[in-house]
């Protein structure tokens, strides 16, 4: 697991749970207080600060500075990051046949007289 | 954001400067699988590859953490097998004995394939060999997966009005 992959399964954690996709869909038209996020769902502040905390720390959302409000927003290069699976997958590839291709020139020199 | 205008699978072309034995090699023999399939500061400590339509293949990705030792494991099936030009086979994370472990299992979404399929083809082209690797998701139909694309395409839709500014 590259620090890549670790940061993905984090950012994949936190949009694991529906709350929190709703969240962000909500947030997708455009940023909101804790209270207004709160309001449509029908839990405790302290239940959605939570939520919006792990939504936080996987880089989907962003939190204003303005200490009574502190809207929040979505933060979308993550989400273009993690937009599909099989995009994340791609730089793990490429990497590995970079590795492969590194190994392949330490082989060369014994296979000089063995190749077909 | 893809080039080919498939979200859902990694298609990868490549030319190595190696005959096309030593790269199915690559793919098929543990030794040479483990030199490169890991990341960096990763071990392959396990590579059992049982190569036949229907063998089973499990491998161990293990690596040093703040935490200690973390293993993956993973599991899968050959599905086609014709030497030296083209290998199917399935993969999906597992425990040590090889039991499947769902996607949302491992702290992924429900809408992350429990199982991908990797093919690999190969080609002789002059003095070289011309790889080209497919990774794709097999379509798992959970309600979850569902409502994971949907609040996804939502979202996209954001990113894109976003950039489109």
């Amino acid at each position: 697991m590259t620090v890549d992959e670790g940061r993905l399964s984090e950012t994949f954690a936190a949009l694991a749970n529906p709350t929190r996709r709703a969240i962000l869909a909500r947030l997708a038209g455009g940023a909101a207080t804790v209270n207004e996020l709160a309001e449509p769902f029908g839990i405790t502040l302290p239940a959605i600060s939570k939520h919006i905390k792990v939504l936080e720390q996987a880089g989907l959302v962003r939190r204003g500075q303005r200490a009574q409000y502190r809207p929040c927003a979505l933060d979308a290069a993550r989400l273009e990051e993690v937009s599909t699976w099989a995009e994340q997958y791609r730089p793990i590839w490429e990497a590995r046949f970079d590795r492969m291709d590194e190994y392949l020139r330490q082989l060369r020199p014994q296979r000089k007289t063995g190749q077909r | 954001m893809t080039d080919n205008g498939s979200q859902d699978a990694v298609i990868i072309e490549r030319s190595f400067d190696a005959p096309v034995d030593l790269i199915w090699q690559m793919w098929t023999d543990p030794e040479h699988f483990a030199a490169w399939y890991g990341p960096d500061g990763a071990a392959i400590p396990v590579a059992q590859m049982d190569v036949r339509v229907g063998g089973t293949r499990l491998v161990c990705m293990e690596m040093q953490t703040p935490n200690g030792v973390m293993q993956m494991w993973f599991t899968g099936q050959y599905r086609e097998v014709v030497e030296n030009v083209r290998l199917v086979y399935t993969e999906s994370m597992s425990d040590e004995n090889g039991t499947v472990r769902s996607a949302a299992d491992m702290g992924m979404p429900e809408g992350h394939p429990t199982t991908t399929e990797v093919r690999v083809e190969l080609e002789h082209v002059g003095g070289s060999t011309k790889m080209v690797m497919t990774h794709v998701g097999i379509a798992d139909n959970s309600p979850g997966a569902a409502g994971w694309a949907m609040a996804l395409d939502k979202l996209a839709a954001y990113v894109n009005a976003q950039s489109d500014r």
